[in-house]
């Protein structure tokens, strides 16, 4: 099985939780023999070989010819990258015109219609430089694929949704679209008009959608209109390390952590509202709030206003090593997000020990058994909750013990299977409804 | 009779270092000992050496009519003893020439009289024991960090019988309409108040090397006709009182060498030393030399020298900068109940005013001033810092 891999993120290049989920699906993919190349949006032409779990680690970048790259480091598009809208079309256009003749199939796919390839020309070539840099990952990635055998697509989120349907309507394979996060998510409620299009397009041309939850098939039943057995749910899993979890007492007082970007769709306003009431209750208590994000300021001076000294802190951005630093001094995790597809935070803070709370609103909430689930608006119950474990310390590290103990279960086997057999059916039978 | 009085800030304080969340409960040091070093070296270089020389020039060269006075802020004279003594001793060599007076401080250039009124005696004491101590003297003349004067802070200095004269912020709001030039009582008539003529001081401070600034150049002739012209308002022979206050790092830092700075200050004090009716004083010798009872002023809310809302908000404009004060003031007062005596003087250096000059996040051009004058990137991180610090000095005050 041979599967062109397109997303937007990968380890080192990490934004969110989109390229830790790509990792641990490909890694898992790769011990079950599936052959991966993945296109990232590197400025360079190079695609990456994962053909064993090692490469998932470490993989190579090659050349469209082949040829490995010397080890380099890569440039990834910068954000105002920009190049004249005429040389994009000239680029893609004579792929477009010399689609291969067709070639006799055991499966018809539906086909990519001309209109959609047109659209999608036209949204992109809007002078948005994100949307610009998108339209050039799709002309790299045909460009690169030509030379490259594959038997299927699988593209992750919105971002490489329109590459995907250039390659499928070229190269008549099929195409997974793989849903991550919805814009409704990110911008809780509707967002960008033009991301919203893509995604519809690449959901409804795709042949099949792999959602990471029923929360977020939901939202593409709901939003989207596909038809329901189109969407298969394949939880994301989770890489436990080998090396053994210390936990680290850094402080006296219990800390709380919040760990994510900082923007609406994380909650961490609602993190900063618990935090002020388990605080006026007068517990000794510290609320950290991890990560960074354009809600930076407004955060600091709402959590400074509240007069609560050292009690919230922040810690700005953090690098992978610090995350895991973090979660192993935190003893509660929170995760407040009002929209959250999966949350991979979830099971990390299982994993270093954590008792955790997440809404539930929530992909996570779906499988995990040892977590409070609270609806993302009810403060008083977090807050009920996270006063309940200070002043229970045997039931928090209980609790804790059994969320090590249940982590453990969630790795990326079991998904990768289900999504090797995803792959199969749609070979096999042209869709992957069951 | 026209006098001028020459006041000169001269302060550092001990930055923190970039101490992040992580750093909390290691071994790092909270004060960026290379940073202050850098900077405390590059501004003897360019300000304190050439510009004490310059005025110890000019004092020797007058036969005692030139006379300047000076703060030095206790954070400052431990910088230099610890990073350049040869400024230290440039300083007093200056002292010794007779034409300079010192006046008292918080020791700390803290906001502690607007947080904590014990603290902020005790900073008063600290940098009395250290006036004794490095120039065997006891001033009689106080100003606040700043210039920060409010009414209360009057009754506050009673404590210090040796106070007589304060120095304020001519701002407009207060003065409403009045001259600067004539000294005012305080409200409860204890001490003697000189206010700062801002637009001639500015002139020097902040417009000298300005371009765009409708007088540039600004040539000595041009500033002493400005000096003189003042005179013209007053008809009864009342002597007037220029007060001419600035930080010490207008001369060669703020403003550089390059821009004539130096010539200018020289050759100003020439033609002002040849006017008969102009005359050089020092603060404490305006009591003396007054020929009428002056008025009454009241000043019910905070007035400084800062930005240009002259108030409190360059230090206190956001809860950041709020959080952060009211935070150190509670950690020193408990480090004080515990006799934690390693932790006081670390806790006291953060209550030096910088540290929330850093933090301020106000727009317009004083944003620039912020900016240009804050050794970290944004505001945020500034807060970060100190925040982490306090932590760690909290978690130690645990102990």
């Amino acid at each position: 099985m041979r599967v062109l891999m397109l997303t937007w993120e990968y380890p080192p290049f990490i934004v969110g939780g989109l390229g830790m989920a790509c990792y641990g699906l490909f890694k898992a993919l790769s011990e079950l023999g599936v052959r991966i190349k993945m296109l990232l949006p590197t400025e360079e032409e190079v695609f990456f070989e994962i053909n064993n779990p090692y490469e998932a680690d470490f993989p190579l970048a090659k050349r469209k010819d082949g040829e490995s790259l010397s080890p380099t480091p890569l440039k990834f598009f910068n954000f105002l990258y920009k190049i004249p809208e005429e040389s994009v079309y000239a680029e893609l256009k004579p792929f477009l015109e010399s689609v291969p003749p067709e070639i006799h199939k055991k499966v018809e796919f539906k086909e990519v219609p001309e209109e959609v390839i047109q659209r999608l020309t036209k949204i992109l070539s809007q002078n948005n430089s994100l949307l610009y840099k998108v339209f050039l990952y799709a002309q790299k990635v045909v460009k690169i694929s030509q030379k490259t055998s594959f038997d299927l697509i699988h593209a992750h989120d919105w971002l490489t949704y329109p590459a995907g349907l250039f390659l499928k309507k070229i190269f008549k394979k099929p195409l997974i679209a793989h849903l991550h996060a919805t814009e409704f998510d990110r911008a809780l409620g509707f967002g960008h008009p033009v991301i919203h299009e893509i995604e519809y397009l690449g959901l409804t041309y795709s042949d099949c959608v792999i959602a990471v939850s029923n929360y977020t098939k939901g939202i593409a039943l709901e939003h989207y209109h596909l038809p329901s057995e189109k969407i298969q749910v394949v939880h994301n899993g989770f890489i436990a390390k080998e090396k053994i979890v210390k936990k680290i007492k850094k402080f006296k007082e219990p800390v709380i952590l919040f760990l994510g970007r900082l923007t609406p769709q994380k909650g961490p306003t609602i993190f900063l509202e618990i935090a002020k009431k388990v605080l006026s209750t007068g517990i000794k208590a510290r609320f950290v709030i991890a990560g960074a994000g354009e809600m930076e300021r407004e955060l600091m001076l709402e959590a400074a206003s509240m007069g609560i000294g050292t009690h919230i802190m922040f810690t700005g951005f953090l690098s992978r090593e610090e995350v895991e630093k973090a979660l192993s001094l935190a003893d509660i995790v929170v995760m407040p997000s009002p929209s959250e597809p999966f949350g991979i935070v979830a099971l990390e803070a299982m994993y270093f020990e954590n008792a955790l709370i997440i809404s539930k609103q929530s992909g996570a909430s779906e499988i995990i058994e040892n977590a409070y689930k609270v609806d993302f608006w009810d403060v008083d119950k977090m807050v009920e909750i996270i006063l309940d474990l200070i002043h229970h310390p045997e039931k928090m590290k209980s609790l804790q013990k059994k969320a090590k103990a249940e982590v453990q279960k969630f790795t990326w086997d079991g998904p990768a299977k289900k999504v090797l057999s995803l792959y199969q059916r749609l070979l096999k039978e042209g869709s992957c409804s069951s | 009779m026209l006098f001028i009085i020459f006041y000169f800030q001269v302060h550092q304080p001990f930055r923190v270092s970039k101490y992040s969340f992580f750093d909390i409960g290691s071994s790092k040091s909270y004060f960026d000992e290379e940073l202050n070093r850098y900077v405390f070296n590059k501004v003897a270089d360019r300000c304190y050496l050439p510009a004490n020389e310059m005025f110890k020039e000019l004092i020797l060269r007058s036969e005692g009519l030139f006379k300047i006075s000076y703060s030095l802020t206790g954070t400052f004279l431990e910088q230099a003893k610890l990073y350049r003594p040869e400024v230290y001793k440039s300083f007093l060599d200056l002292w010794q020439t007779g034409g300079v007076e010192l006046i008292t401080e918080t020791y700390y250039h803290s906001l502690a009289s607007i947080f904590d009124l014990d603290e902020f005696l005790e900073q008063i004491s600290e940098h009395f024991e250290l006036m004794k101590r490095e120039f065997g003297i006891e001033p009689s003349v106080f100003r606040n960090t700043e210039l920060i004067y409010f009414d209360k802070l009057s009754d506050v200095l009673l404590n210090f019988p040796q106070i007589k004269t304060i120095l304020i912020e001519g701002a407009d709001r207060i003065l409403m309409g009045d001259s600067p030039l004539y000294p005012r009582l305080s409200y409860n008539h204890a001490h003697l108040l000189l206010l700062k003529h801002y637009k001639l001081s500015d002139d020097i401070a902040f417009r000298f090397s300005d371009r765009s600034w409708s007088e540039y150049p600004l040539t000595a002739e041009k500033y002493v006709k400005w000096v003189k012209d003042l005179t013209l308002i007053e008809r009864e022979g009342r002597n007037l009182y220029l007060c001419l206050f600035m930080d010490y790092e207008t001369f060669g830092e703020h403003q550089w060498k390059e821009s004539g700075i130096f010539e200018f200050m020289k050759k100003t004090i020439e033609l002002l030393l040849q006017e008969k009716e102009i005359k050089f004083l020092f603060p404490s010798e305006v009591h003396q030399t007054l020929n009428y009872t002056p008025k009454g002023l009241s000043v019910p809310t905070p007035t400084s020298w800062a930005d240009t809302e002259r108030d409190l908000s360059a230090w206190l404009s956001n809860s950041l900068q709020w959080n952060a004060m009211k935070t150190v003031y509670e950690l020193l007062r408990k480090a004080k109940s515990k006799g934690r005596s390693e932790l006081i003087p670390i806790l006291k250096k953060l209550t030096t005013s910088d540290h929330f000059y850093y933090m301020c996040i106000k727009y317009f051009q004083d944003g620039d001033v912020h900016k240009y004058f804050s050794p970290y990137d944004l505001p945020e991180n500034a807060y970060k810092y100190y925040i982490n610090i306090l932590t760690d000095l909290e978690e130690k005050l645990e102990e």
